[in-house]
């Protein structure tokens, strides 16, 4: 996984992240979109979750450098 | 008697004439009560008066006592020095040798009561002035640079402050400050020290440590001049004296009370293993408060990206194909139904076409006439011998020319003409 994100402008932040990709999938779950949008929506989708998982990974990469750091 | 003042450089006055005079004076000052301290005390056997110092209980002044030694042998408690008395005294001169004391004619020891009385009157009085406001009392630095302890030399407060400071701070500093801590003397150099210690800018606090004593031994740290000048301190003061029921005015005056040299170290440093054990615990709780964040939101990102629509999009495409099949499979069944109607609908139609179309008649044996214009004759009127006609036969045309005509008679003919052969 990439480590975490370059936090340009259009990275969002990992709650603005998360919480566009709760919609995306209520969306794709409530149907009715058409089949281009439902694509569009889908890959909207994986976009967001790499987002989410790479601020995650940074986080859990700082805190194990914290924790290994000092050997605690 | 001539008055001192005639005496002049020619014929001065005699010394025994100055001596009379000041003594005079000062037997008119009558007798007074006076309080004070007991600081030594000279009785020689086979001498009619005993020689004692009477010190001021807060200014560094002292007069000479004297007393009649039956007077002095007959007090019950016997006066001791540093003892506290309240004389009834007169003051007299002793010409011969031009001595001024006080002659003592009763003298009272202070007693207990008597000097906690003295010591509450003393408390309400500074109290009122302020010297005891609570919002007063500083702060003890978390962690001293160097600790300014008042106390006496190789004593057991002296001991008790220091290893209990080290134990739980190692790298505690002190300067440490001798003075008496008990008798006559002792609040003046509990003063002096206390005052050299303030002075000092490395000496963040001030510690005075005594261990226990009776009243009387802790009457300095009642002393007036002792509070003021804890009052005026610029550094916080610890009063450390005795043991946990002695109360004295230090402890009222001080920044903080301790009670007993021992609790003052744990007052002034930290216990250091206690404050890294502290420390070590917030840091693991941070730690341990931010991991469990960060896994639960592992947890709800990893739920959401298992969500099907999102784990495999096949199946959004596999309902869209899926609705494509089934709506192919709709649209070729229409077709194929319309198709087949339509055919029997051919059908039927060729069918009618067919029995309407004269070919079958044909085969049947009827002929059609067409004059030469191809119209279709219908009547004889009109057709003479010799036109050309051809006939429609079911396999073809034959030409022919008119021999004649022979009109029929009934008229029923034009009637099975106009109908279908269904």
């Amino acid at each position: 996984m990439s480590d975490s994100p370059t936090p340009d402008q259009d990275t969002p932040t990992y709650e603005a992240a998360r919480e566009e990709l709760v919609e995306v999938v209520r969306t794709l779950e409530a149907g009715g979109t058409t089949l281009e949008e439902s694509l569009a929506l889908w890959e909207r989708g994986e976009r967001l979750a790499q987002v989410c998982q790479a601020w995650l990974d940074g986080a859990r990469e700082r805190l194990d450098a914290v924790i290994e750091g000092d050997g605690s | 008697m001539p008055t001192l003042r005639d005496a002049t450089l020619e014929s001065p006055a005699p010394v025994r004439a100055v001596a009379n005079a000041v003594s005079q004076w000062i037997d008119r000052l009558g007798a007074v009560w006076v309080e004070g301290q007991i600081a030594q005390v000279n009785r020689r056997p086979g001498v009619g008066t005993v020689f004692m110092t009477l010190r001021d209980p807060i200014a560094d002044i002292s007069m000479t006592l004297t007393c009649q030694r039956t007077l002095f042998d007959s007090l019950n408690p016997p006066l001791v020095e540093g003892a506290s008395v309240v004389v009834h005294a007169r003051p007299s001169f002793y010409a011969n040798r031009g001595s001024f004391s006080l002659y003592a004619r009763d003298i009272r020891m202070v007693g207990l009561g008597e000097l906690l009385a003295r010591i509450e009157r003393r408390r309400q009085l500074l109290a009122a002035e302020g010297l005891f406001a609570p919002e007063l009392k500083r702060d003890l630095p978390f962690l001293p640079a160097r600790v300014g302890l008042v106390t006496a030399p190789g004593s057991a407060a002296e001991r008790d402050v220091l290893d209990n400071a080290r134990r739980r701070w190692a790298a505690v500093e002190f300067t440490v400050a001798y003075a008496a801590m008990q008798g006559p003397r002792s609040a003046s150099e509990v003063i002096e020290a206390l005052e050299k210690l303030d002075a000092d800018p490395g000496v963040d606090v001030i510690v005075v440590a005594r261990g226990g004593g009776s009243v009387e031994d802790l009457l300095p740290f009642s002393d007036e001049a002792l509070l003021r000048a804890v009052h005026r301190a610029r550094t916080p003061v610890v009063s450390a004296i005795g043991h946990e029921q002695d109360s004295p005015l230090l402890d009222l005056a001080a920044d903080v009370r301790a009670s007993t040299p021992t609790d003052a170290a744990k007052l002034l440093v930290p216990d250091m293993a206690e404050e890294l054990a502290g420390v070590t615990w917030a840091r693991d709780r941070v730690r341990s408060v931010v991991t469990r964040i960060v896994d639960r939101e592992q947890e709800r990102l990893d739920q959401l990206r298992s969500r099907p629509v999102m784990a495999d999009p096949r199946t959004l495409l596999a309902a869209r194909s899926d609705e494509l099949g089934q709506l192919l499979e709709r649209a070729r069944r229409t077709l194929g139904h319309r198709l087949d109607r339509a055919a029997d609908d051919i059908g039927h139609q060729r069918a009618r076409a067919r029995a309407l179309s004269p070919l079958a008649i044909l085969q049947r044996g009827y002929a059609v006439l067409q004059d030469a214009d191809g119209h279709v004759v219908t009547s004889v009127a009109g057709i003479a011998a010799g036109t050309d006609v051809s006939v429609r036969v079911a396999d073809g045309r034959v030409l022919a020319r008119t021999t004649g005509v022979d009109a029929d008679t009934s008229n029923d003919h034009s009637r099975t003409e106009g109908t279908d052969d269904e």
